[in-house]
């Protein structure tokens, strides 16, 4: 019989239990989907990673590496497999400007790649090519097909024989400045030693990759040892694809933990209020149970069992929801997709949401349990009286001249405030949670979009950037550099305590290339020190006037440089002058050359390796940003649609628990319209309250969210107005649809029936 | 002179298949000044014809024409605005805003009608002076009662219509409560119909009209009514 109840009280209740339902399914999806991203990309990119046997370290010298010199090292103690490995762009003959990144490795088990179509890996053939999948699939190039790989004076000529995947490709981008993929033009391919061998005769291999798990000083000591000389010593973190794909889950992990737990939050609250008003409106039906002679624990049982069954559709539609929307920003089409190249695109459920999943079902069956027994409380008597609000006492501010200038309408809904107290804050809290969440996502596209504004459009005044080539002598560079008249840099890698950097020398006569302070000033680099980028500032603990030692690798060179200022910095790096480099002792050999020349007009030279123009990296970033405003349009969708159901459901019970005074203003002689200004002017004081505080609170929120990146980016924040002009507008925008759709209901209101009985 | 007349009134509910008609056909005349009792059981159809009268509900078909206006075809809005200007309510669960105080409550008519009689003047009438900062919940059933009364009044309107004016009290309160409002409508030279099932008011007014199953059955001129203090309760 009771159950027959339950069913009907779901029907008459239908919007309020829809509204809870609709709440817990946007918090815990939203909750989930943004968790399940950063898990399943680590998770994925994790076990991918293992498939192809990812080097935790790679030792890397310019002069290479020998056979002995490898097996000295593999057989040493920690050391699970070591291979020497090569990587160098080449040339597709045939196929334009593209360029692969061809690799080869004396053992598949180390920095390998995983075949998905064609013949297995032979580390004897010496005409086999195991090709990017994706590569391929931009190019029309099937296993059969013939290639041929030109690199400076070598040509690899051979067959595809396999389409591949490889973690060391996992983000195939040429270097640290494409940000996006772009199959069209560049992939990458293995070939065997073999055929490593057959074409460039005595093999070249600058690096050796190790899987092991010692630690960095521990591998760093063992290189020098086994070696006699200083390598440069690269952890996995170190390395582009890994960092990156780490960094991609750190940033998902990011977003996941901050702005969803405080959906969820808007949603839990929001229910504590919805049902112990739903129960407090079923008090006399609770009471006469009771009088029957139900026992209490079967009335408890039976009205918990809503609130379980709400949150039972709501967990089971957010776990959908959350699946979705993972789905959405992460599967193998989307831009997630165009970003990672990995085989894998499971998406995982953590086991922290499962258990969150099952929090949130206890808490709510919990918050329908609490309500129930409030109302069950003493004897039978009691529970039959209908449930009474609070009784209406005097505001502190009634003793104030302002409110005696306050009409009747702000009199009314100060005193509801007051009376409804509980109800009115889960208003505003919903109101500023939604507001934080909107000017966080708004605010994190601002930041970005300030941040390339900054670098991009001031910083960087070239228009391309000319690569020179490994072997181009000094003469050729200057030759090079003052044809093109612009600016130069050279890039020297190098030791900071444990960590490789980047020492960048940077001659800048023309202005094209400017260094940004902290607040985002351009300063002209001085003589006299090192600019540190703010990641190592703040890693190392360095401002300026310290000083720290740099050891670049391939020789044993310690240089103690000052720190002369700081700069805001895409990569990790510090930079220098020619200057200050010569009062070092450092050697300037020019590696790229800016020129506000367009890429065209850069002629053909033995002496150039690649031209890049500026805006390629532009439209790669652009298509980076395209991946975080995914995630940016879902908050805000998910923020305004939460908003306006908590609005909603939270309106129509303050319209519901109103009813009888609504009714009675009616009688008097009030107008619907007039009704209804009433209940908006209440909803709009609320979304304005809820505007001046989420606003504050959301950029905070925004500053622990770029706190959490800190190590990924160097960015500032930044809210532009228009940010906080589209908040308002969207949150007044939906405060007003609300209370239009729930003061339209005043023109249903049975004046005859509300009235007839005592309140 | 008649304030207000009805001609063949009849309201019919509908729902699903079942109609039930609360009055039908009902013709009747009110005079200016009087005090009418429409007295009959639950279920006649007094409470209908009150709110029809009271602008609370439109008749299905015959005409209200109240002071020469008919008002069974006006619209919502136009119905707000009779109701402001023309009629004052008492009822018997008073119906006072909870969270406004008593000045407030009795004020609150001054938003919608803006010749509305002095708040403080009509609260000292009903002797709720006093007790003008309280909020209702503060107040006894009498003196929340008291509070209606006085905002009913406050508006000026021509008639006040009173839907079981004491029902919700005990019989001494009902009776000071009476004579209140009797006295009040008196001074104020008002029209009052109160609908009730109590026989022993009926024997204060000028006119008694008795419904019965949503018809006029008797229509009765009292030349002497009693006095509140003469009805034995």
């Amino acid at each position: 019989m009771l159950r027959k109840k339950l069913w009907r009280t779901f029907l008459l209740y239908k919007a309020q239990f829809l509204s809870m339902i609709l709440m817990i399914a946007i918090g815990i999806g939203i909750f989930v989907g943004f968790n399940m991203e950063w898990v399943s990309i680590e998770e994925n990119t994790g076990s991918f990673f293992e498939e192809t046997g990812f080097a935790d370290y790679r030792l890397i010298s310019e002069e290479g590496f020998s056979g002995e010199e490898q097996e000295k090292i593999r057989d040493s103690a920690g050391i699970d497999a070591a291979a020497r490995y090569a990587v160098f762009d080449v040339d597709v003959a045939g196929f334009g400007d593209d360029a692969l990144s061809l690799s080869v490795t004396e053992d598949a088990s180390v920095s390998g790649f995983l075949v998905l179509a064609g013949e297995a890996y032979d580390d004897e053939s010496d005409d086999g090519i195991w090709l990017s999948d994706r590569y391929a699939a931009a190019n029309d190039i099937a296993v059969g097909d013939t290639l041929t790989l030109d690199y400076q004076r070598l040509r690899f000529s051979g067959e595809v024989k396999g389409l591949v995947k490889a973690g060391e490709h996992l983000i195939c981008v040429r270097d640290e400045t494409q940000l996006m993929p772009d199959y069209d033009t560049f992939g990458f391919a293995y070939i065997s030693p073999a055929f490593y061998e057959r074409a460039a005769g005595v093999p070249f291999y600058p690096q050796i990759h190790i899987r092991s798990a010692l630690t960095k000083n521990q591998i760093t000591d063992l290189a020098d040892d086994v070696l006699g000389r200083t390598v440069m010593v690269l952890t996995k973190d170190e390395v582009l694809s890994y960092a990156e794909a780490k960094g991609e889950a750190k940033e998902g992990k990011a977003m996941g933990s901050i702005l969803p737990v405080l959906f969820l939050l808007i949603a839990v609250l929001t229910m504590v209020t919805t049902m112990h008003r739903l129960t407090a409106k079923e008090k006399p039906q609770i009471g006469t149970m009771k009088a029957l002679g139900l026992k209490d624990r079967r009335i408890t049982r039976h009205y918990t069992s809503y609130a379980f069954l709400i949150g039972l559709l709501g967990v089971g539609a957010g776990l959908g929801l959350g699946y979705y929307i993972a789905w959405y920003i992460m599967h193998p089409e989307g831009s997630m997709g165009t970003y990672l190249d990995m085989p894998d695109w499971t998406l995982r459920l953590p086991l922290f949401c499962v258990v969150i999943l099952a929090a949130a079902e206890i808490a709510l069956t919990l918050i329908g349990y609490g309500s129930v027994r409030r109302m069950l409380a003493g004897n039978a008597a009691d529970a039959l009286r209908p449930y009474a609000p609070k009784k209406m006492k005097p505001l502190r501010a009634e003793k104030t001249k302002l409110w005696r200038r306050l009409g009747f309408g702000a009199r009314w809904n100060l005193r509801d405030v007051s009376r409804h107290k509980s109800r009115t804050l889960m208003s505003l809290f919903g109101v500023v949670g939604c507001t934080m969440i909107i000017i966080a996502a708004l605010g994190m596209s601002d930041t970005m979009d300030a941040f390339l504004d900054l670098y991009y459009d001031k910083a960087t005044l070239y228009d391309t950037r000319i690569n020179l080539a490994d072997d181009a002598d000094g003469a050729a560079s200057e030759a090079i550099a003052g044809s093109y008249g612009g600016d130069t840099s050279a890039a020297v890698s190098a030791r900071l305590e444990d960590k490789a950097v980047s020492l960048e020398i940077y001659d800048t006569p023309g202005n094209l290339v400017r260094f940004p302070d902290e607040d985002d000033h351009f300063q002209p680099l001085g003589d006299d020190g090192a600019y540190v980028c703010l990641r190592l500032s703040r890693a190392f603990d360095l401002s300026p006037g310290d000083t720290f030692t740099l050891r670049p690798y391939g020789g044993d060179d310690v240089y103690t440089l000052k720190v002369a200022g700081l700069i805001r910095s895409v990569s990790e790096n510090i930079v220098i002058t020619p200057a200050y480099a010569e009062k070092l002792g450092l050697s300037y050999d020019i590696h790229s050359v800016y020129t506000a020349l367009a890429k065209e007009e850069i002629r053909d030279d033995s002496a150039i390796a690649s031209v890049q123009s500026k805006q390629t990296i532009i439209d790669s970033f652009d298509t980076f940003i395209d991946i975080m405003n995914v995630m940016v349009y879902i908050l805000i969708a998910a923020a305004v649609v939460l908003g306006v159901v908590v609005l909603y459901n939270l309106g129509v019970m303050s319209y519901t628990e109103r009813y009888r005074e609504m009714a009675t203003l009616k009688v008097v002689g009030f107008k619907d319209k007039k009704i209804g200004r009433l209940l908006i002017g209440q909803n709009m004081w609320i979304s304005f309250l809820g505007l001046v505080l989420g606003i504050p609170l959301g950029v905070y929120v925004l500053g622990v969210l770029l706190d959490a990146l800190a190590g990924e980016y160097e960015m500032k924040l930044a809210v532009t107005a228009q940010t906080c002009f589209l908040t308002a507008g969207l949150i007044v925008g939906m405060s007003l649809l609300v209370s239009v759709l729930v003061a339209r209901k005043n023109r249903k209101i049975d004046m005859v029936e509300a009235l007839k009985a005592g309140e | 002179m008649p304030i207000v007349e009805f001609q063949n009134v009849s309201r019919v509910y509908t729902g699903g298949e079942h109609t039930l008609r609360a009055l039908d056909r009902v013709n009747l005349t009110l005079d200016s000044g009087k005090f009418i009792v429409i007295l009959g059981p639950s279920g006649a159809g007094k409470s209908t014809l009150l709110n029809l009268l009271g602008g609370l509900d439109s008749p299905s078909e015959g005409k209200i024409i109240v002071e020469g206006r008919d008002i069974s075809t006006l619209s919502g809005d136009e119905l707000a605005e009779y109701r402001a200007a023309a009629v004052g309510f008492v009822f018997q669960f008073y119906n006072l805003i909870p969270t406004l105080t008593v000045a407030e409550n009795v004020a609150l008519v001054r938003e919608i009608v803006p010749d509305a009689l002095p708040v403080d003047e009509i609260l000292g009438e009903v002797g709720l002076f006093d007790h003008r900062n309280q909020f209702p919940a503060e107040l006894s059933g009498g003196e929340q009662q008291r509070v209606s009364i006085a905002r009913a009044l406050a508006k000026n309107p021509k008639i006040l219509l009173c839907d079981e004016p004491t029902g919700a009290l005990d019989s001494e309160t009902g009776a000071v409560v009476l004579k209140l409002l009797l006295s009040m409508a008196k001074r104020h030279g008002k029209t009052i119909v109160i609908v009730t099932h109590n026989q022993a008011i009926a024997k204060m007014a000028d006119v008694v009209i008795r419904v019965k199953s949503g018809k006029i059955v008797s229509r009765e001129e009292q030349a002497e009514p009693l006095g509140v203090d003469e009805v034995e309760w």
